[in-house]
């Protein structure tokens, strides 16, 4: 039952927000905090018994295939960890950066944010993955457009408007799906689809993966996501690249290995995820606007996971899951940071950042220390995701996977060429004025190096997550096994 | 003392760094100092000993291991000599610099890495040491700021491209050995197929040829030296690049072995001849673009991937004589160009960062010590007899002659003289001619500055008056490959086809100056004039604006410069260009317009269906 505490948590909370208000206009920033400690913590406490057995949390007193139920998995579990990590980051972030605005919305809509990645990743029910889903996306949309201006609200609009595409499309393919099975538990789906051979089946398949892609951000369907990444609070951008665009992979992965399981849209997605990496990482290299920059190199990234988990062996599932976390960590060490050193040299151009790195030298280790993790140079956690793909993807011995790992370090080198010329702006140039120097304050400088502490931790012990990633990437990959854990 | 216990030395000492530079600047440099020698220290103690630990630490389920035999000794001993010589050289030449705290953690990091890599006995761990050096470089290099950003970025870029191609190599290997140590790859690999083992190998030239400079990939090279802070440029030159050497050295003859390598071939062009000419075209053109040279520092900088074509040239060569040769000069590259580099950050430590070969002259008598430390590694760099660098081309010369190759013995000779003629004008535009006014009171190079150019000229003479020394442990490892032992004694190299005796030669060079100095001591004295008299026949010239080293070379530089473009630094900057274009291209499809990418969500649901009809299965 604890597993029903990390959803309720959260959203208890969000829906309280008035009511602690009534008390003090204070506590509101507090409350995202306590959310998360707790949530980090019932994680912790959750993992090593779910590893050996996966958990089933049955809401409302129905049995699996009649009610909706939680699946409290290695994967779930995992990930709801890596959200409730980050999501403390942030909000410990947050409590000294939202200082303008509705403050006691900003804090119930992150709530609402998060208890609906949470709740995506641990239900076993696949309208209510779609319900959760469409609360990440709604309460993104708002905190998107939070601040007001111009430019937030037309890019919150511009991903609105693909956000309700996409959600238009799963709903179509849920309701495919629901007309031929007649359940919508998706380990009865999963048992029954391969006695199916019908257009319709495919066309459910499509129309899920697309809707799902568009919040994953797969090419084409991530347009919205430099505008919105960009143009966000920084401490909403972290949590939309670190976490929502993650949560769009898990429902992707989810849907492609678990429900369907058909290998041939395995290699079509891969080359998706492809050419999203290189058409991510290129158009970050031209990009002056530092958070446009780390916004496009969200997209190439998330093309890098989609390409190894699609090499479906349990070795790439789980390189791309080490990738997943250490993307999520990095980027948001990266958004935080930034911004702060975009707050301070009130422009968002790269060349206003010149020489800040003697100014501000914490914010910036730590930037130069994610991006290093990113371009993927050890000792940081982001050389164990890329060696392992490398290694997934070369382990068949095929002259195709060969090339297509060319293609992908053709990607990383253009990845490295933008921020290794971003830390010599930080570092290495010289400041053409003097930037008024305010110290950054704690409530940022520690969530960033604490961060940052996960980061080279994992870099130098990577170890420690390997045995949750083989069985994250058997709960994914296996579905014969999923299905047996589910239904019993 | 272990080697785990050795690197943790050396990494910790260097990340430490800030803790002392905290209190007071003086501690820090005496920590980083001590942190240098404890380390040489440490590296010595392995002398001879042959060790191979795995470790208990597994990196993703992957055994590491750190071993050390002669060949890794030989690399740590320089590695660590040149780290240590370069970090007393700093104490006075980075004292009014910023950062200080950052140049010596880097310094000393780099210094760890590169022990690292010659120490890993496995490819993964050699990886993790090789990125760690490479990107702590990168931020060296961009130390100076200005011309030496766009200078870090190619260096990285390059780096970069060469990691992917080590990661592919090594992972290839992975997946069909299931192991990334070096002793059960290169038992293993001996029944693999000759194209995968050209993969390999190939992939492995790009890697090692890339930080090597080796001709095509050389281009990161002459930037990167000239901009880099001068000891570090030392660094840089001496040793740093070598690691490349140390790769080529690793993948021919230590995993892949000799034998294996020689006979791959596509038709008639093997791959081992494809390399000794890389090797070849290495020394010849970058040694003339050298002479061509303004910048002293780029003009030291063009001669390294020279030299490194002998390197190359010896070592892909595959006797025990040519490989002996081929590693002999990779130390000895290391003392002289790691002297003249210092050699020059001592000028531009006096002059306040001035190295234009045109407006430098007649420092002999300002900088005494300084001028001794670039005559010797001059003659070093050339080869003239009584310094080390005669004895290694002697082995690569031999080796070419005897196995009559003489199209590669000529393009070895060529380079030594082109390298003649340019450190002729190295010398005369620094340290001869005339001192220009402003320069009437230049002091000696500071006493931190002279001790390792003092040092770095006693071990070129010393080693090539005594090659046996180094040539000792060269044998050792030579011998190992399984190439025919060699016969080494203190003086040189007992063969049936020409024994060297660095003795005799020793003791001929000196008494001819013996007896050139007697013929000068009792002829006639000679005259000091003024220069007005020699050059401008006794007319007045006005001061300071006469400069007779302006343009050394000129009438060649009219004749050749036009063929000795860097065609391929051009071609890579092309497609820097066309990336960046390509950039510019991609951006639009994201048009601003949410109508568009409506359009596209729903053309890719169309395409995805359109595929599966037009392609059922």
């Amino acid at each position: 039952m604890v597993a029903v505490l990390l959803i309720i948590v959260p959203l208890g909370l969000a829906f309280a927000m008035p009511l602690f208000n009534f008390v003090s206009k204070r506590i509101a920033a507090y409350l995202p905090i306590a959310a998360m400690v707790c949530n980090l913590i019932l994680s912790i406490l959750l993992l090593p018994s779910v590893m050996e057995n996966t958990r089933i949390v049955i809401l409302g007193g129905l049995p699996p295939p009649l009610g909706i139920h939680l699946v409290a998995g290695p994967l779930g579990v995992g990930l709801s960890g890596l959200i409730s990590l980050v999501g403390l980051a942030v909000s410990i972030y947050a409590w000294g950066y939202i200082k303008q605005g509705a403050q006691d919305k900003y804090h119930a809509l992150y709530l609402l944010l998060l208890s609906g990645a949470t709740g995506a990743v641990l239900t076993g029910d696949l309208f209510n993955l779609f319900v959760f889903y469409e609360i990440l996306c709604i309460s993104s949309y708002a905190l998107v457009a939070y601040l007001g201006d111009r430019n937030g609200v037309e890019s919150a609009v511009k991903y609105l408007i693909q956000g309700s595409v996409g959600s238009g499309l799963i709903l179509v393919g849920i309701a495919i799906l629901y007309g031929m099975f007649g359940t919508l538990n998706m380990a009865q789906i999963a048992i029954h689809i391969d006695n199916v051979d019908s257009p319709a089946l495919f066309l459910a398949l499509v129309l899920l993966v697309t809707g799902f892609g568009v919040e994953a951000a797969i090419f084409p369907l991530n347009a919205w996501l430099p505008d919105a990444h960009s143009s966000a609070p920084s401490s909403i951008s972290a949590i939309l690249s670190g976490i929502a665009i993650k949560v769009g992979i898990y429902a992707v992965a989810r849907v492609l290995f678990t429900i369907f399981g058909v290998a041939v849209v395995f290699q079509y997605v891969l080359l998706l995820g492809l050419a999203t990496l290189l058409i991510g990482e290129i158009c970050a290299f031209s990009q002056d606007n530092i958070k446009r920059m780390l916004a496009y190199s969200s997209v190439g990234q998330v093309g890098l996971i989609v390409f190894a988990m699609c090499i479906a062996t349990p070795d790439g599932v789980g390189a791309g899951l080490l990738q997943l976390v250490s993307h999520a960590l990095s980027k948001a060490v990266l958004f935080l940071g930034v911004g702060y050193l975009v707050a301070r040299s009130g422009s968002m151009s790269l060349s206003s950042l010149n020489g800040i790195g003697k100014r501000m030298p914490v914010v910036c280790f730590a930037c130069v220390v994610a991006a290093f993790s990113l371009v993927g140079l050890p000792p940081f956690v982001g050389f164990a995701g890329k060696f392992l793909i490398v290694r997934a993807a070369l382990a068949g011995k095929s002259i195709f996977f060969t090339v297509l790992i060319g293609i992908v370090f053709l990607a990383t080198v253009v990845e490295g060429a933008y921020f290794f010329r971003m830390v010599q702006t930080l570092y290495f140039k010289d400041a053409k004025r003097q930037i008024e120097y305010k110290k950054v304050p704690a409530s940022a400088s520690i969530p960033i190096m604490a961060l940052v502490v996960f980061i080279v931790a994992l870099g130098v012990y990577p170890d420690v997550l390997l045995p949750y990633l083989k069985s994250a990437a058997a709960d994914l990959l296996n579905k014969a096994g999923y299905i047996k854990e589910v239904l019993g | 003392m272990t080697l785990g216990l050795l690197l943790i030395v050396a990494f910790g000492g260097a990340l430490l760094v800030y803790l002392p530079g905290k209190i007071s600047s003086k501690l820090r440099d005496v920590w980083a100092v001590l942190v240098a020698l404890a380390v040489l220290l440490g590296t010595a103690t392995f002398y001879g000993k042959s060790v191979h630990d795995a470790l208990s630490y597994q990196f993703l389920g992957l055994p590491l291991v750190l071993r050390t035999n002669d060949l890794s000794w030989f690399f740590a001993i320089a590695i660590s000599g040149v780290g240590s010589f370069s970090i007393i050289f700093s104490l006075s030449y980075i004292k009014n610099r910023e950062r200080t705290d950052f140049y010596y953690s880097l310094m000393l990091l780099i210094n760890a890495s590169m022990l690292g890599i010659v120490f890993a006995g496995d490819l993964l761990s050699f990886y993790v040491f090789w990125e760690i050096m490479s990107w702590a470089t990168f931020l060296l290099i961009s130390y100076n700021r200005g011309n030496a950003l766009p200078a870090g970025m190619k260096y990285i870029v390059m780096s970069m491209t060469g990691s992917a191609a080590y990661l592919v190599a090594a992972l290839s290997l992975y997946a069909k050995y299931s192991t990334l140590t070096f002793s059960a790859i290169s038992t293993q690999i001996t029944t693999a197929s000759p194209g995968f083992t050209s993969f390999i190998l190939i992939l492995g030239f790009m890697v090692f040829g890339i930080k090597n400079a080796l001709v095509p990939f050389h281009t990161w090279l002459p930037d990167a030296h000239s901009e880099a802070p001068s000891p570090f440029s030392a660094v840089l030159s001496g040793i740093l690049i070598k690691m490349g050497t140390y790769g080529f050295i690793l993948f021919l003859y230590v995993l892949v072995g000799f034998h294996q390598f020689s006979q791959l071939a596509w038709k008639a062009v093997s791959l081992q001849s494809v390399l000794c000419w890389l090797g070849a075209i290495t020394i010849v053109i970058p040694t003339f673009i050298a002479l061509m040279q303004d910048d002293a520092k780029r003009l030291l900088a063009w001669h390294s991937i020279g030299q490194i074509g002998y390197i190359i040239l010896g070592i892909a060569y595959g006797t025990s004589l040519g490989v002996a040769g081929g590693a002999f000069h990779v130390l000895n590259h290391a003392t002289f160009k790691a002297l003249l580099f210092l050699c020059v950050g001592a000028v531009e430590y006096r002059t306040g960062g001035v190295r234009d070969l045109n407006s430098l002259g007649g420092l002999m008598r300002r900088m005494p010590i300084t001028f001794i430390g670039a005559l010797i590694g001059a003659f070093g760099i050339i080869g003239m007899p009584l310094t080390n660098g005669f004895v290694s081309k002697w082995l690569i010369y031999k080796t070419l002659i005897l196995n009559q190759d003489p199209f590669l013995a000529f393009a070895a000779l060529l380079g030594t003289w082109g390298t003649l003629l340019s450190f002729y004008k190295f010398l005369h535009n620094i340290f001869l001619g005339q001192l220009p006014e402003k320069y009437k009171d230049l002091k000696k190079a500071p006493t931190s500055m002279q001790i390792p150019i003092l040092l770095y000229s006693g071990i070129i003479v010393l080693f090539g008056v005594l090659p046996g020394i180094p040539l000792k442990i060269i044998a050792g490892f030579v011998t190992s490959f399984g190439l025919t032992p060699l016969n080494v004694n203190l003086w040189g190299i007992v063969s049936e086809t020409g024994t060297l005796n660095t003795i005799n030669l020793s003791m001929a060079v000196v008494s001819a100056f013996f007896a050139a100095w007697v013929v000068f001591a009792f002829s006639r004295r000679s005259v000091p004039t003024t220069a007005q008299d020699t050059y401008a026949a006794g007319a007045s010239i006005p001061r300071d604006k006469y400069q007779y080293s302006v343009e050394f070379y000129n009438p060649l530089y009219r004749m050749m410069g036009r063929y000795l473009r860097d065609v391929v630094d051009e071609f890579y900057g092309w497609l820097a260009r066309v990336t960046q274009m390509t950039g510019e291209i991609v951006r639009r499809l994201y048009t601003g317009d949410a109508r568009d990418y409506v359009l596209y969500i729903v053309l890719i649901v169309a395409a995805s269906i359109g595929l599966k009809i037009w392609w059922p299965t």
